[in-house]
């Protein structure tokens, strides 16, 4: 059997509150998740749900106050568990004194990459996220969506077989988030585990292979997404070209059935955001 | 990449990373460009037009003991204020900013961060006081040697014999360029080092810090006053000193470092001689001050949450 990339285990995590008698609040309550490697994992639930405290106690950032996390089999609180994961936080701000490959040479250095494996993999990870151009310039000059694919970019610098992104397009705009997007099937094609916590719903139904839903630090809902958004008594066709006759013929033949029925007939809408995407060309000029 | 390494603590050259990062972040930040645009303005102001408030007889020791005194006195206050400031802000805007979150994400040790943090600090004062005693020494010698001219052709017009003259170039050659004041100067260093290991010790449990560094300067003042509150205790305590009074005494003086034992710089800048042995043990003892308040600040900051 294969090690769990990431194992989640009765995770409770309690927050003191300063006030003397204050009972302390509880942002995770008894949570367990199990991805496996290659997985595409989406933690879905509103603002202050406990996904980030979840991810935080995943990364040792803070202390389960009981239950355990491992990272492929070690404990999250050794260092060394480490070594595996890359993580993006909400909202990154990193040095603004630095440029985009300087960024990427401290980070890549803190693992210990040195000379012209280095050179190598910052000249890679700024292709991969289309920042070859930006390389000189200070991060104090990057967008928003910008400073998001640096933040990719820095947690993949090791090279790390599994991915923690803490709403990985918050804030940034759909070109930029679906750039994102692109890039984390990407990833999960190239075989790196992805667990993505979001409350855009739309984008975890895009990327995520399994999802969890939490809500009020508990786990409430978690498999399989096919298995969770399939209406079971309910089938769909898409039909292209489809003349006014033969639409009339299939409703028919449905009519004749005493158990099927025809729920509804029309033409299915494209979404607002593809349409951006094609009005604006996906960004390109 | 980076696979299966073991991640132990103090790996120099990770630490020299995160160090080096620091450095060039506050290089960078043009709050600190100006304090040292100020420290420069402030020193060249007092090489320019300087008051000789000496007779005659004694302007040669007065005209370089004032210049050495204005030099090491904004330089002790540039370190004091660089090394309360910088170290009391990085850590808070680290964890503001998130950037905490992706170093601590690395396989990067606690400990390891904040000594590098430290360390970058203390780089950058010490680069920023070898610069300033660099030209302080420079006009320091230039101006010496043209008292030196001066005196001479004075004393020779006035007959003085040649015993008094070289006792008098003696006296000048010892206000002027000396290995004495260049350990005046390391002592602020080493002042310097302690009073910023007591800021990251401050800021890993701080939550304002407009806190850490009012309370940093609070140290600072106690340990420049402990020795005379011992003093004032001995003197004024019964009978001698109680077994607690005492205990309590060692205890304030292990908490807060003498900082009196750093004024070798003002004897550097009456002239005196600095024995070496005096600075080794101002060494010593600064290290063991930076060592306990960066092992504190790692118990603290080891267990710390975000």
């Amino acid at each position: 059997m294969s090690i769990l990339a990431v194992d989640i285990r009765h995770l409770v995590k309690d927050f003191r509150i300063p006030l003397r008698g204050a009972k302390p609040f509880r942002a995770v309550d008894d949570v367990s998740l199990q991805i496996q490697a290659g997985e595409v994992y989406g933690l879905i639930g509103p603002n202050g749900s406990g996904k980030s405290t979840t991810m935080k106690a995943l990364l040792g950032l803070v202390a389960p106050t009981s239950g355990s996390c491992s990272i492929f089999g070690q404990d999250s609180l050794k260092v060394d568990s480490r070594n595996d994961v890359g993580f993006l936080p909400e909202n990154p701000y990193f040095y603004k004194h630095m440029t985009g490959a300087e960024t990427l040479r401290f980070y890549g250095k803190l693992c210990d990459i040195r000379g012209k494996a280095l050179d190598e993999r910052v000249n890679e990870l700024l292709d991969l996220v289309d920042l070859h151009h930006a390389r000189h310039r200070r991060l104090g000059g990057y967008s928003k969506g910008m400073l998001q694919r640096i933040g990719l970019a820095q947690a993949l610098v090791q090279d790390p077989r599994l991915l923690i992104l803490d709403e990985p397009t918050a804030g940034v705009d759909p070109i930029g988030s679906r750039q994102i997007r692109d890039l984390i099937l990407q990833l999960r094609d190239r075989g790196k585990t992805v667990f993505l916590c979001s409350h855009l719903l739309e984008q975890v139904q895009e990327v995520c292979d399994h999802v969890g839903i939490i809500f009020q630090g508990k786990m409430v809902k978690e498999g399989r997404l096919d298995d969770l958004i399939a209406v079971e008594n309910q089938t769909e066709i898409i039909m292209q070209d489809a003349s006014p006759e033969l639409v009339a013929e299939i409703a028919r033949l449905i009519g004749q059935d005493a158990a099927a029925q025809l729920v509804r007939s029309g033409k299915p809408r494209t979404t607002l955001e593809r349409l951006f995407l094609e009005e604006t060309k996906g960004g390109k000029a | 990449m980076g696979k299966g390494r073991s991640n132990r603590w103090l790996q120099p050259r990770r630490v020299g990373v995160i160090a080096m990062n620091t450095f060039t972040q506050l290089v960078r930040m043009k709050v600190f460009y100006f304090l040292m645009i100020f420290a420069v303005i402030a020193l060249v102001a007092q090489f320019l037009d300087l008051p000789q408030y000496s007779g005659p007889e004694a302007v040669y020791t007065g005209e370089l003991q004032l210049l050495k005194g204005w030099c090491m006195g904004i330089m002790k206050l540039f370190a004091l204020v660089f090394a309360i400031a910088a170290t009391a802000l990085l850590l808070p805007k680290d964890v503001e900013d998130r950037t905490l979150y992706t170093i601590l994400a690395k396989p990067v040790p606690r400990l390891d961060y904040l000594v590098g943090k430290l360390l970058g600090v203390l780089l950058l004062i010490f680069v920023s006081l070898f610069l300033m005693n660099l030209m302080m020494t420079l006009v320091l010698g230039y101006r010496t040697s043209i008292l030196l001219d001066q005196q001479v052709e004075m004393a020779m017009a006035r007959d003085w014999s040649a015993q008094a003259i070289e006792s008098m170039k003696a006296d000048i050659r010892a206000q002027g360029v000396t290995w004495s004041v260049q350990g005046g100067v390391f002592a602020i260093f080493l002042q310097a080092s302690i009073i910023g290991a007591v800021s990251l010790l401050l800021s890993t449990f701080s939550t304002s810090t407009l806190f850490t560094i009012i309370v940093s300067f609070m140290t600072y003042l106690a340990g420049s006053f402990q020795s005379d509150a011992a003093d004032f205790y001995k003197a004024t305590a019964s009978a001698g000193t109680t077994t607690f009074g005492s205990l309590l005494m060692k205890c304030v003086a292990l908490i807060f470092p003498n900082y009196q034992l750093f004024n070798i710089t003002d004897a550097a800048i009456q002239g005196q001689t600095i024995a070496l042995s005096a600075v080794g043990t101002l060494t010593g003892l600064s290290l063991f001050y930076v060592v306990l308040y960066t092992l504190l600040s790692w118990f603290v900051f080891s267990d710390k949450e975000f």
